[in-house]
């Protein structure tokens, strides 16, 4: 027996805002070393590390939004809430739908360019939240009064 | 209204009846406040002492003494609280009125803690768990100074309320049934764990703190240190022997400390755990038993190596942060935490029934984590030596047997199993852990796999829950036998979402 992966797909905008994102977290790691190494003159560095970082920091923005994209799924039935999620390391998870405790939708200012919005499922265990992120908006907004109305539809303190 | 609690005699006003108006704490916290407040504010009272005393004795200086029992009347005069429409209420504060309130419903769990004062006078703290993830003391709700019989009468009833509807007739006469009682001979264990060298290490830090204060180091020669006729070779072993032993005594005097007079008894009439312990300041948790999720079977090594082991519970709504009220058997034979264990689970088998075993891939991997960085390690020293380095780099060699030790017997701990209702997870070498969990209190399966496990086929299946770690983690099991134990806990959960074949 297997566990075949969910069934939905995030919206292909979502590539756009992980590349926007790693772009902005290359550009952290670049200044930080920069300002290590230039003005602040901490440590040495050879001349061939700078192309290398560069290089590394190249492909991290090239291949990661689109592996993220390949892995990130979601799936939500009656009676619960299955997503994938991550690249390096790719993580399931399921929740019963009466072991939800709240339904949280966010819009961060990079989604918000791209109509995008993340929707986030907590149960009762600090480990077990679910995070589709990368949602259409109006997607995200159908799935938050679905979740809701049938999380409420099962009795239970969720714990 | 609250529900009628009375004791079958009927003539005795219930303590949640008590509670229902505003009321202060017991007046004996009048002692109590200012003694604690002095011992807070000692030091400066010293120095206003000195300071009198140097400048010619006025006397007016000494009303500085009278600020903190001021301070004590105070607190005392402005804390009430009352237990009211199922509402638990706590007012406190002169300047910044503070009122705390939480639904009775929420309680998890009753603490009552007696410092030596509290003894004295007769009197315990009680804190009120409600599993908050709050980890301010502001939001904490601590009845600080009730008579001991009244909170432990509080204690039953607040419990009986929030264990829900079942409606279980107030304790007619059930005596507690005794579990587990203190043996002095379990403190052999106690050098054994890690406490021990926290605390030696915590009494090294602030001894060499104070030597610093005094100045010590500076008149401190070395080379005046010359031992007659004691050579390096012997004086080091014995500065460890020493250290050894004052480490292992440091660690008993802790053990004996926290846990003298450790008790924990059973209310099968109110099903719950009562737990006792504390040499100087002694402390009283309760366990609702519909909120015990499961146990974890911890043992360091060194307690391993010497047949002990501890227990602690996982207690749903509390976490991490309060490690303190979940345990269960500190460390003692595993016999003893094997029998309780039982006990509190209802069954001896999670704890005895045969481990599913990982395979073959999961033993491989074990071994490249282990001996990957350790060879590593051991050319990094060992280059350097090649080039004329020192000699003594050298021992970073040993990093590569130690590492395989550490991955043969991280091996051997690896294991699974669904037994009598409960997951039960192994794994492990410095600290070896059994985690039991109850399936009922599963609320949600995490699948978690890098790249390398994806290619070696393993999952790390992790068991989501409210209390403890928040999740049992089941390391590295084979990606068909994850989902087979995912649906054989739950199985209208994953059968939806697997595909046979």
């Amino acid at each position: 027996m297997t566990l075949r992966e969910p069934s939905q797909r995030v919206s292909p905008r979502a590539r756009l805002m992980w590349t926007v994102e790693t772009l902005v977290q290359a550009v952290v790691l670049t200044v930080v070393p920069v300002v290590l190494v230039g003005p602040m003159d901490l440590f040495d560095v050879p001349w061939w590390a700078w192309p290398l970082w560069a290089l590394v920091l190249l492909s991290y923005v090239a291949v990661v939004p689109s592996w993220r994209y390949l892995v990130h799924r979601w799936e939500v039935t009656d009676t619960a809430v299955y997503t994938q999620t991550g690249w390096w390391t790719r993580e399931r998870r399921i929740a019963p739908m009466s072991r939800i405790q709240t339904v949280d939708h966010v819009e961060g200012a990079i989604a918000r360019l791209f109509g995008l919005a993340t929707v986030t499922v907590t149960t009762a265990s600090a480990a077990g939240a679910l995070e589709i992120s990368g949602l259409d908006k109006e997607v995200a907004r159908r799935l938050v009064d679905d979740l809701t109305v049938k999380a409420d539809a099962v009795e239970g303190d969720a714990t | 209204m609250p529900r009628d609690l009375g004791r079958p005699d009927g003539a005795r006003v219930t303590e949640l009846a008590r509670d229902a108006e505003w009321q202060r704490l017991d007046s004996r916290m009048l002692l109590v406040h200012p003694i604690r407040e002095l011992i807070r504010f000692l030091p400066a009272i010293i120095v206003i002492a000195l300071g009198s005393a140097a400048s010619g004795g006025e006397k007016w200086q000494l009303i500085g003494v009278g600020i903190p029992v001021a301070l004590g009347v105070m607190r005392y005069l402005t804390t009430s609280f009352r237990i009211n429409g199922g509402r638990i209420e706590l007012k406190r504060g002169l300047l910044n009125r503070h009122v705390l309130s939480t639904p009775v419903d929420r309680v998890r769990t009753v603490d009552l803690t007696s410092s030596p004062i509290h003894r004295v006078l007769g009197l315990t703290k009680v804190r009120i768990g409600t599993g908050t993830a709050s980890t301010s003391d502001e939001d904490r709700i601590d009845l600080d100074g009730l008579p001991l019989d009244r909170a432990r009468r509080l204690r039953t009833e607040l419990l009986q309320r929030s264990s829900a509807d079942d409606a279980v007739a107030p304790a007619a006469a059930a005596p507690d049934t005794p579990v587990l009682t203190f043996d002095p001979a379990w403190l052999r264990f106690a050098p054994l764990t890690g406490t021990g060298v926290v605390i030696g290490a915590a009494a090294l830090g602030a001894g060499s703190q104070l030597l610093q204060t005094v100045g010590f180091w500076e008149w401190f020669d070395w080379d005046s240190l010359d031992a007659p006729g004691l050579s390096l070779a012997v004086l080091i072993p014995l500065l460890v022997l020493a250290l050894l032993v004052v480490v292992s005594a440091l660690a008993i005097v802790g053990y004996a400390v926290t846990n003298w007079g450790f008790r924990l008894t059973r209310d099968r009439v109110a099903s719950t755990w009562h737990l006792t312990r504390g040499l100087i300041t002694t402390r009283e948790t309760t366990i609702d038993d519909d909120r015990l999720a499961g146990a974890n079977v911890s043992e360091p090594l060194g307690l391993r190596l010497a047949g002990g082991a501890r227990l602690s519970a996982i207690v749903t709504g509390l976490g991490r942060g309060q490690q303190g009220s979940s345990v269960l058997v500190p460390p003692a034979p595993r016999a003893v935490v094997e029998e309780v264990a039982g006990e509190i689970l209802d069954s001896p088998e999670p704890l005895s029934a045969p481990l599913t075993r990982h395979g073959p891939r999961a033993t491989r991997r074990r071994w490249t984590r282990a001996l990957v960085p350790a060879c590593v390690l051991a050319a990094a020293v060992a280059s350097p030596v090649a080039l004329n380095g020192p000699r003594w780099l050298l021992v970073g060699v040993l990093a590569v047997p130690v590492a395989a030790l550490l991955a043969r017997d991280r091996v051997r701990s690896l294991g699974h199993t669904l037994v009598a209702g409960y997951l039960v997870a192994r794994s492990g070498s410095l600290v070896r852990r059994r985690r039991i969990l109850e399936i009922d209190h599963v609320i949600g399966w995490n699948l978690r796999a890098t790249w390398f496990q994806r290619r070696a086929g393993l999952t790390t299946l992790v068991a989501t829950t409210a209390g403890g770690n928040q999740a049992v983690e089941v390391l590295d099991v084979p990606d068909d036998e994850a989902i087979r134990v995912a649906h054989a806990a739950l199985p209208e959960l994953v059968a939806q979402f697997s595909a046979s074949g």
